[in-house]
């Protein structure tokens, strides 16, 4: 049993459809990626797992329990942690008052959410020397380490990644990236949405592309990566033609 | 000097006064993004709650007190669900139409109750006051500015050290982040509510010794206490407390200097003297950071 599955999900921002009818599975220990141009539905996809939109139709399952149509502070207890795109640091609180936050959803010791805290210090050392700075202050690269750190301290089961390179300067994007491998070697299951298409299929097991809230195509990063068509269309062969205009 | 020191004494008494109620602006602004304009309502409220229980039913004065600040709290829960929650989707302007709905209401079933007729309530203590040499400070003045001073502090530990008071920080910078961390964003904003009630109760009741009790006083008090939260730069707490304490010097130095008739009119003189040379505020520049 996989232990997310998405069955013919439907979604839509007022009356414009964003999703219709998305087929998706996750397996326990898997990073799984969702690719697809800006628009595809992507976001909307992780929006409706963690319980911030309502699905119009079709069920979200995990672990084996129906989810879909829960509210967002539900969904999170039970052990799925969104980190959303623009990485959301609260502005006016510390580093390590953001991180503390991210355990909300548990009813555990101040003590031991202060080692928790300590143990994402050991995970993400760039950002101990600025525990006491305000969030605002931070650079992008460190608030996404933030963010991402906040996520964890949710102790997720599956922790779904929207955008974590947007912004980024390509090194501190592979700086991300390695910790983003290093969460599923411990054992937490990742949904990544990227943009980025190159940098996430190295890391993913298997990918999905979307077009306009339909699945195009799906399989392991090496079918995708080498499938002319897929490559053209959604990933990132429009935005490498793009960038070498601009330049 | 000893007439200064006895202005500003008064001053920073009355000014402590818009302060609360100032507070209960930014907490609510800061928690919703909308600005209640019942906050002074909350305020007359605790004025008459004091009133009732203490003058009419004749119960001690620390009974009217708890009894007042457990009907406030209540009160604000009930404002909340029926003023704020209903509409918590929608954008800033039905939620502040929606209080001044509410804050219409209040005044003119306070009006059908009670009638037009100002009351008074006496103060906390028989005690007069304290002299030092040709300055009086007055008890009800000097309980206004000790228990301001107290619930300043309370606040301020309240929100820097606490988890709860941090998870209604998170709350009023980023609600749907917040809810994604589990987060328990409708009892926060609940929270916010009936404190902010409270706050404003306690203002009624330390005010209502030193001005009549009247259904005209939430709006007086709220016109200044609005004034202060925006000279102090609106949205922050300490701006709050700062303008608050401005308006009440400059009102009282006003009053005694240049006219009395046109007390009421200096706070605005202020609040348009920043708005021309300093329109986001003494401490207005952090927020634009932090926004």
């Amino acid at each position: 049993m996989p232990l997310l599955e998405l069955s013919g999900l439907t979604a839509a921002y007022g009356a414009v459809a964003a999703l219709s009818g998305l087929d998706l599975a996750v397996a326990e220990g898997e990073i799984v990626t969702l690719l697809g141009a800006n628009g595809a539905g992507k976001s909307t996809t992780l929006r409706c797992i963690s319980g911030l939109l309502s699905p119009t139709g079709g069920e979200i399952r995990f672990a084996g329990q129906v989810i879909s149509g829960l509210h967002a502070e539900r969904v999170v207890r039970l052990g799925i942690a969104h980190v959303p795109e623009g990485r959301r640091v609260f502005p006016g609180l510390t580093v390590r008052e953001n991180i503390l936050l991210g355990a909300s959803n548990r009813r555990s010791a101040r003590a031991a959410l202060a080692r928790d805290a300590e143990e994402m210090f050991a995970l993400f050392p760039d950002l101990e020397r600025f525990a006491d700075t305000l969030g605002w202050m931070l650079s992008g690269g460190q608030q996404q380490m933030v963010a991402l750190a906040r996520g964890l301290m949710a102790r997720p089961r599956l922790l779904l990644l929207d955008e974590p390179s947007l912004g980024l300067a390509p090194l501190i994007v592979q700086q991300v990236f390695r910790i983003i491998a290093r969460i599923r070697e411990s054992g937490t299951t990742v949904l990544l949405v990227e943009q980025n298409a190159r940098i996430a299929l190295a890391i993913a097991d298997r990918g999905y592309v979307l077009e306009t809230g339909r699945l195009v195509v799906a399989g392991k990063p090496d079918a995708l990566w080498n499938n002319e068509d897929v490559r053209a269309a959604y990933l990132g062969g429009k935005r490498l033609s793009e960038e070498s205009r601009t330049r | 000097m000893a007439i200064i020191l006895q202005l500003l004494f008064t001053g920073l008494g009355i000014g402590a006064v818009y302060a609360l109620v100032a507070l209960g602006f930014v907490l609510i602004y800061r928690a919703t993004n909308v600005v209640n304009f019942a906050q002074g309502q909350f305020a007359m409220l605790g004025g008459y709650c004091m009133v009732i229980t203490t003058v009419d039913l004749g119960l001690p004065y620390w009974l009217g007190i708890i009894i007042s600040l457990v009907v406030m709290a209540l009160f604000g829960a009930i404002f909340n669900l029926g003023v704020y929650y209903p509409l918590r989707h929608r954008s800033f302007l039905p939620v502040v139409i929606s209080t001044i709905g509410a804050s219409i209401l209040i005044t003119n079933l306070v009006l059908a109750i009670y009638g037009p007729e100002p009351t008074t309530l006496p103060g906390m203590t028989d005690y007069p006051g304290i002299s030092f040499g040709a300055v009086f400070l007055d008890a009800q003045y000097l309980v206004i500015i000790a228990t301001t001073l107290a619930l300043v502090l309370l606040q301020y530990v309240f929100f820097e050290h606490t988890m709860i008071g941090k998870k209604m920080q998170a709350v009023s910078q980023d609600k749907e982040m917040a809810s994604l961390l589990g987060i328990n964003v409708t009892g926060m904003i609940m929270l916010t509510f009936t404190y902010s009630a409270v706050l404003g109760g306690i203002a009624g009741i330390l005010v209502a010794p030193i001005l009549f009790v009247s259904v005209g006083l939430g709006a007086q008090i709220a016109l200044k206490a609005f004034a202060a939260s925006i000279i102090g730069g609106f949205g922050d707490v300490p701006g709050a407390i700062v303008g608050g304490l401005l308006i009440g010097v400059a009102e009282t130095l006003g009053a005694f200097y240049i006219s009395v008739p046109y007390k009421d009119a200096f706070a605005f003189v202020l609040l348009f003297a920043f708005l021309l040379i300093r329109p986001q505020g003494i401490f207005g520049e952090k927020i634009a950071q932090k926004a």
